[in-house]
């Protein structure tokens, strides 16, 4: 490395810096020694397949309006299955290649067998249709369980649940009821039709539970979802979008400290606009519909594009835009970044064309 | 104290923050500019470390064919870039206050965004590069899982009436160290199983992060405006200083950290060892900047 290469002197005195010159030099001398070996693909710890072969042993109905169905699966040899914790999801394939995560809302305990419940919704993607035509027998490829909303209870809990929102909810209450915490649950849905598990919530210490429906008590009131909350505990949500919104600003009101809720991925697109993208690298071109993001365009021709957030705010999709004019939607780069780099996973284009540095 | 077992593992998702300085005193653990200073050599080291973690994991992830180990590397990158962009904003304050952060910073820029800054993977001898590069940051991810979990056990800290924004930044940040203080550790694994790998970076590491603490500790006294009228002997760091917070259980023991450290080279280490993920879980759920943030 020459003069030129180390950075000025941390004191301000004239001359480069002794110190980052020595560890410079180390450090580039260390790099360069592991560019001295070729990488051999024999010292790569591979990682076993994960996905695992399992088999439908229960179909069962859990709802009085016959639209929520608890599918319960096993092994093919009824062996022990990974332990989960509630809270944790399962990530099916369906038999049509479509993959769909479900919570599981049995009981850990059981270490042979898994199960869901599954709302049918007759103009969703399909993938719930498909689920509901599941028949004992039928072959299901599982991935998981993993868990994105863990149940880590101590003190005192507050559940809230809306729809089929309460799948992980209903096994981290059985699992409060069995460490003895103070729990309070309330439980929404448009009327009991919809509701599954009614009955066995009945058996429960009912004085701890709030059963709403939409066309008994009417659409909740500011305040009255979180009300049960105490000082110094936690809410658990789940449920639709627009509930868990109402929870997390509700929140900053109520005398619970910890606020636990499971976090789904990108924000549907509203107002959008169809667009172009041209990829420097290639120059193809990627067409961006008017309800899909600009990421997720381009991830079917480039499936290794950075990503994380997906929601604006973590920086890792940054790109340069090298012609075009960006409509920024996000909440992390600065106006001066702003000037020649996106956010591909929430901001659009101003116009027709962008050009990115992909 | 309930009886279930907790889970050790979860899915990893990087989480939005917001942290407003505006009311930071320079002496934010009150009448400790040592302890203090010591603390935010953080906010002079992680912007261009976390940074080069990101570059780093962005150039491996490719190779990465393990849907779960994908998984969690996405979210590690995301709650890394979260981190390097949180702890810019304490910079910023510093020099609004009048320190100026920016020659120690540059230096930190030059170290990792030039000296060990990633370059296309053009070639077998590049990609060892990026796999060294995973092994060092592994062995660094190992010393910022036992500081998250020193700092969110750390009543001391409590007690000695830390300023809450601040204290609120480095245990969230520590409680998602602990979160996934798996993942750089599973994925040089996944490029490269030898123990040899993995122990050499240790002898870089853990010198090069003493030295760091000693030059930022020495940088933040001599410039803080507040202690410009006190004599030279107290405008310098002592051991006997750092005996005396760790005393006070402001920063942990000497021998702590190297025990710590040093439980890198035992060939069971595994980082799940290191700290708890249901209470870094807990104090995720209760973090005020990340409730800020919401919507």
């Amino acid at each position: 490395m020459t003069t030129g290469d180390f950075p000025a002197d941390l004191r301000g005195r004239p001359r480069t810096d002794r110190a980052m010159r020595v560890i410079g030099t180390v450090l580039s001398h260390y790099l360069r020694a592991a560019e001295r070996a070729e990488y051999k693909d024999a010292v790569a710890g591979h990682n076993p397949d994960r996905a695992m072969n399992l088999v439908v042993t229960g179909r069962e109905v859990v709802a009085a309006d016959d639209d929520v169905a608890a599918i319960t699966l096993a092994a093919r040899d009824g062996g022990e299955l990974p332990v989960w914790h509630p809270g944790s999801h399962l990530d099916l394939h369906l038999p049509s290649g479509r993959r769909r995560q479900y919570s599981l809302c049995g009981d850990p305990r059981d270490r042979h067998s898994y199960r869901v419940a599954v709302r049918r919704i007759a103009d969703g993607g399909g993938g719930s249709i498909e689920m509901h035509a599941l028949q004992p027998g039928s072959p299901v490829t599982v991935r998981g369980p993993r868990n994105g909303f863990p149940f880590v209870g101590s003190g005192s809990a507050l559940f809230v649940a809306g729809g089929i929102g309460i799948t992980p909810i209903i096994a981290m209450v059985r699992e409060a009821i069995r460490a003895g915490m103070d729990w309070q649950f309330v439980y929404c849905g448009r009327s009991r039709q919809t509701m599954p598990f009614l009955d066995e919530i009945a058996q429960w210490d009912q004085s701890r539970v709030f059963v709403r429906t939409d066309d008994e008590h009417g659409l909740p009131k500011p305040g009255e979802l979180l009300q049960r909350a105490t000082q110094g505990g936690a809410v658990y949500c789940c449920g639709p979008t627009p509930m868990l919104n109402t929870v997390r600003r509700e929140f900053r009101e109520c005398p619970a400290t910890a606020l636990h809720f499971e976090r789904f991925g990108p924000p549907p697109i509203t107002n959008g606009r169809e667009f172009d993208v041209r990829l420097i690298s290639d120059g193809s071109v990627v067409a961006v519909g008017a309800d899909e993001s600009l990421l997720t365009a381009v991830k079917k021709t480039r499936p290794d594009v950075a990503y994380s957030c997906q929601q604006g705010f973590c920086g890792t999709c940054k790109v340069r835009v090298l012609s075009g004019t960006p409509e920024h939607l996000e909440t992390r780069l600065t106006p001066a970044e702003q000037q020649d780099h996106m956010l591909i996973c929430v901001s659009r284009s101003a116009g027709e064309q962008l050009v990115l540095d992909i | 104290m309930s009886t279930t077992s907790e889970p050790d593992e979860v899915m990893l998702q990087a989480r939005n923050v917001e942290f407003d300085w505006s009311r930071l005193p320079m002496h934010w653990i009150p009448g400790d500019p040592f302890t203090t200073h010591v603390l935010n050599v953080l906010h002079l080291l992680l912007p261009a470390g976390e940074e080069w973690f990101v570059e780093t994991f962005k150039q491996a992830l490719p190779y990465i064919e393990d849907e779960k180990l994908r998984d969690d590397v996405i979210g590690f990158i995301g709650q890394e870039a979260v981190h390097a962009g949180a702890h810019t904003g304490v910079l910023k304050h510093l020099q609004e206050s009048g320190l100026d952060p920016t020659p120690f910073t540059d230096q930190m820029d030059w170290a990792f965004g030039k000296v060990l800054g990633s370059h296309p993977v053009t070639s077998l001898r590049d990609k060892n590069n990026l796999v060294e590069r995973l092994a060092l940051i592994a062995a660094i991810e190992h010393a910022t899982a036992f500081l998250g979990d020193w700092v969110l056990n750390a009543d001391g800290l409590d007690r000695a009436g830390v300023d809450p924004t601040m204290l609120d930044l480095l245990r969230w940040h520590g409680a998602e160290e602990v979160e996934h203080r798996s993942v750089a550790y599973e994925t040089m694994r996944y490029f490269d199983k030898r123990e040899v790998r993995r122990l050499r970076t240790l002898f870089i590491v853990a010198p090069m992060l003493v030295f760091m603490w000693i030059r930022g500790v020495r940088f933040l006294m001599a410039k803080d405006p507040l202690l410009a009228d006190l004599p030279k002997y107290r405008r310098r760091p002592h051991m006997a200083d750092w005996r005396a917070s760790a005393k006070r259980g402001t920063l942990p023991e000497f021998r702590h950290l190297a025990v710590r450290m040093g439980r890198y080279l035992r060939r069971s280490y595994h980082p799940s060892q290191e700290g708890s993920t249901a209470q870094a879980v807990r104090y995720l759920a209760s973090s005020p900047a990340a409730q800020a943030a919401a919507r």
